[in-house]
Order: C-alpha cells, then structure tokens, then sequence
C-alpha cells in the first residue's frame, strides 16, 4: 500500500498510475482487516514485523525502482512477484485453515485472495501494454528473476513458505476477466492534431534544426526570441540526429508545441511557443524543459 | 524511496505540457482573454475540465505520497489518506471520460503545479489543511459552480458526474478537518503553522479574484456554502475566506 501510493506520482504512464491508484486503497483495506484481526489472536492490533531481515531486504529491492523510465520494474514487483506470491500463501493458508474454529480469518483471507488475485490480473494487463518491445521484455524477465531470487532467500513473506513461492496455478483470474475494471486511457499523442499551417511551419523548423539549418531554424523565431532560444537549445544544437513532436497545448490563440530532440548522447524536451503573426506562424519563446541520457530514455 | 520527494519529481507523459499558472494567465491576459476559463463556451468548459481532471490526478498522487511520507502517523490517517487516492483515481477517470464527452483529449491545454506543490509541504498537519481543507474547498466552490452551468446549458453527463465527485470532496474536506485537529491536538504551534498554510493557499486559489461570494449567476465562481458547511466549514471559516477573496488580486 505505502509503496504503491509513494510511486503514483513517480509513474509518468497513465495506466500504471492509474492502476497503483485503484489498488491503494484495497491494500489498505486488507492490511486493516490483518491488524484488527491480530488482537484476536491474542497480538497487538495493527503491529506488524518483517519475517525476517532477507524479507526486508526484499522489500527494499522492489521499491528501489524510482526513476521515471522504471515502470516496468514497479509492475513487475508488485504485480508479477509479490502479490502473486501473496495469492500463493494466502490459497495455502486458506487450505490448511480449520472451518470450524478459524472462519473470521478464512474470511479475511478469501476476500484478500480474490482482490489480489484481480489486481495481479489487472497488472499483467498493463505490463502487457508496457513491455512492447523485446528490449521491455527482457527487463521485465530480468527484474522478476531477481527478485524471486531474493524473496527465496527470505522464504517468502512470512519467513517458512515452501517452493514454488509464485504458484501460477492459484492465480486463477484470466486477464480478460478484469479489463472491465482497468481505466481506458486515452490514445497516444497524435501529431496530426496539428493544424495544418501550423504543422507545416514546425515541420520546417524541425528539418532546419535536423539538417544543421542553423539560419533556416532561426528563420521561424521571432527576432525578440532568437537568442534565447539559441541558448536554450546549444546544449543539443549541432549534433541533432531526429525530432519529433509530442504535445500541443493551447494558451488562447497561441500554441505550445512539445518537441523530442535527439542527438548521439542525450534526448531533450523542448517547448515551443508558436503565435500566429502576420507572416504566418513564428517561434515566440521557446525553453529546454529537460535532458536526459539516451541510455535512460525510452 | 525520498520522504518527502522533491517537487520537480513529478511524472509525467510526454504529451503534457508543464508551465507556470501565472506565465499562462498571462499569456492569455496579453491576448485579451481570461487569465482562467470563463466557462462561457464549450471550449472554454473543456479547458476548466482539462485543469480540473489535471488536478485530481496530482491530488492522488499528492495523497499517495502521504500515504507513503507518513509511516508514524495514526493509522486511521493512513486509511483516510488510502481512501482519498482511490477516490481521486476514480476523479480522475470521471474527468478523463468527460474531456472526451466534451471532445478534447489529454494534453490539450497546459499544466501547472501548483496543487501539486501544496501536497508536497513536510507536515502531515500541512498538507490536510493546505490540500484537504483549501483545495478540497476550492473543489467545492468550482464544482458547484460547473454543475449550475450543467443545469443552465442542459448536459446532464456533466451535471450529474460533478455531482458525485462533489460528495466525494465534501468528505476529504471532512477528512482535513478531522485531521487537522486531531495531529494538532496539544500542539498550538503546529496548528497556527497549519492553518497560516491553508490560508496563504485560499488567497492565492481565488483565481483571479474569480472566486467571490454571491450567486452563481452574479459572479464568476461562486463560494459554495452550503456544501462547505457540510464539509464541516464554521461560519467563522467561511466569513474569512469572503474577506480573503475581496483582497485577492494573485492567480
């Protein structure tokens, strides 16, 4: 719950953010119901310690994945590795509990094994989504290895859970089942939302500042913003190997335009403002919102 | 994982666009228009939608940072804050579908993270008072309003999904106030700091000095009353947050 909640602003994807913030509030609700039951049982209520320090270390394994290109490794470890492992233990215990004697934790149990099971379901789903290509499935069964490899270690979540620690077996819910229950995120940006005249004039700037068009770039900036924007930009100018564009946002008449640059080492975000004037569209203030190494971006 | 994380941690998809609040009412105060959607057209209806659905998607990732940030707090405050990111992502959804409903689509007009900033203050105190009692607040006058206008332009898909996304601010207001008491309770100090947050919050959510008390039909965004005293709002409380508006002149 805590994990799931502190990553949703670290997520940029719609769906994986989305997702951590619907299962919040189940993993909430279960771990409430965990700690109530406790004093029944004769522990404190609401206290609860790790089985043992491999356990922790396990846990800090899967929250380690923080920066914003490491999605697939928060899904795969909540949704791949843990809370498949939490359905496996909970079915185990579920099976081995006595209905005469134990029906307020067969109860808990059973309404904790049905929602995880749904939210392992629901994850896959949006891992599906997210690991399109080889390169993402390869991270993906990387991260998964791993971390089973660590929660071995520990023996599972309550310190004496005998292989398998993942059960595929007991997940028991289709994908299909819960895609009702997933938020339909919108499409992907699509540059043809462009307006046409302005599509052309940023077509043109992005194949000058491609072909080393120096003069030609700075042919659509208002003479006010040339030299800012030259600054902004030198740290990619040059060396300009692609663009792309990957937003538009309206302020009134004028229109923000979000560009990808590429070059050999780092990716960059530009945001262009275009105004209409009286020779057609023109660049009036521009910044380079962020940078990143070509190895970290997607 | 940082507790707190810095501001500019924020995630985002590429497709959105990150400036200032104030750098965009600008912008639009040179072309002539509102610093703030006026709600007059359909356009600018879709606008307010696009930075109301933004705002629900920081306020569950400001909530789900508390429940994260605040491993020492009560319990029953973390259920609460659990609760109210689950609610969000349901808001945001809400607004998600009415966007399309309106025909705009995710990315359409800048972002600004000014809600975002206030989720990120260090107190626990802080952030009930500044997010669940300001914003949230704010939520009420803002909704209520666009629910007057869904009655008057007769689109009942808008009126009626406000409607149930009002309820559900109605009671994170509740959450602030319960909370604001209770993490301050013995501690004065704390507690003035907490408020002062709130308040430097409501003046500088007065839109424009948009926000005004009145009718709807007489001013731009009306104070919701009766759905802040049902959120647990004193008439004290209500009567200082007038006074505010009519000092406002930030965005």
């Amino acid at each position: 719950m805590r994990v799931l909640g502190g990553w949703i602003a670290l997520t940029p994807e719609l769906p994986a953010k989305l997702l951590f913030g619907r299962h919040v509030w189940d993993c909430a609700q279960h771990a409430d119901l965990w700690g109530r039951r406790l004093p029944e049982l004769r522990a404190a209520a609401q206290q609860s310690a790790p089985a043992n320090d491999a356990m922790v270390a396990f846990m800090e394994m899967l929250e380690s994945p923080e920066g914003p290109r490491q999605t697939l490794e928060r899904v795969v470890g909540v949704y791949t590795v843990l809370k498949p492992h939490l359905v496996t233990v909970y079915a185990r215990h579920l099976g081995g509990t006595n209905a005469v004697y134990e029906p307020p934790t067969r109860r808990i149990l059973a309404r904790c094994l049905e929602e995880e099971r749904r939210h392992a379901a629901a994850g896959a789903i949006v891992l599906a989504r997210l690991a399109r290509d080889a390169a993402g499935r390869a991270r993906v069964a990387d991260w998964e290895r791993r971390l089973l490899g660590t929660l071995e270690k520990a023996g599972g979540v309550t310190g004496g859970v005998t292989a398998p620690l993942v059960d595929a077996a007991l997940l028991g819910v289709s994908p299909d089942v819960v895609a009702p229950d997933l938020v339909q995120v919108p499409p992907d940006f699509d540059p043809a939302t462009l307006p046409a005249d302005l599509a052309a004039a940023v077509d043109a700037h992005r194949t000058a500042l491609e072909s080393g068009d120096g003069a030609g770039a700075a042919a659509w900036v208002e003479p006010a913003a040339c030299d800012a924007l030259t600054a902004a930009l030198a740290p990619l100018a040059g060396r300009i190997t692609g663009t792309r564009v990957v937003g538009l946002a309206a302020i009134g008449r004028q229109q923000m335009v979000k560009v990808r640059i590429e070059s050999p080492r780092a990716i960059g975000f530009v945001q262009l403002r275009w105004t209409p004037t009286a020779s057609g569209w023109r660049i009036a203030a521009g910044d380079l919102v962020s940078t990143e190494p070509v190895s970290a971006a997607p | 994982m940082d507790r707190p994380i810095a501001y500019d941690k924020l995630a985002r998809e590429d497709r959105f666009v990150r400036m200032r609040a104030r750098e965009v009412g600008e912008l639009k105060v040179e072309q002539g228009l509102p610093p703030f959607p006026d709600l007059a057209s359909r356009e600018s209806i879709r606008e307010r939608v696009h930075g109301i659905m933004v705002g629900e998607l920081q306020a569950m990732e400001g909530a789900g940072r508390t429940v994260y940030d605040f491993p020492d707090a009560p319990w029953e405050f973390t259920l609460d804050m659990a609760r109210q990111v689950w609610d969000e992502s349901r808001h945001v959804e809400t607004y998600l579908d009415l966007l399309e409903h309106l025909g705009g689509r995710v990315g359409e007009f800048p972002e600004s993270t000014i809600l975002w900033r206030c989720a990120c203050a260090e107190d626990a105190a802080a952030r009930v008072a500044g997010v669940n009692r300001g914003l949230e607040g704010l939520a009420c006058d803002v909704f209520n309003q666009l629910i007057h206008i869904a009655q008057k332009i007769g689109d009942p898909i808008i009126e009626t999904s406000v409607d149930y996304v009002l309820a559900d601010e109605i009671t994170h207001v509740r959450m602030g106030s319960r909370w604001l008491n209770e993490l301050t309770r013995g501690d004065a100090e704390r507690r003035r700091k907490a408020i002062e947050f709130q308040e430097t919050i409501d003046e500088r959510f007065n839109l424009g000095g948009s926000r005004q008390d009145g009718h709807h039909d007489v001013v731009p965004i009306s104070i919701a009353k009766e759905a802040r005293k049902l959120a647990g709002f004193t008439d004290e409380e209500i009567e200082r947050l007038i006074k505010s508006t009519q000092r406002s002149q930030v965005y």
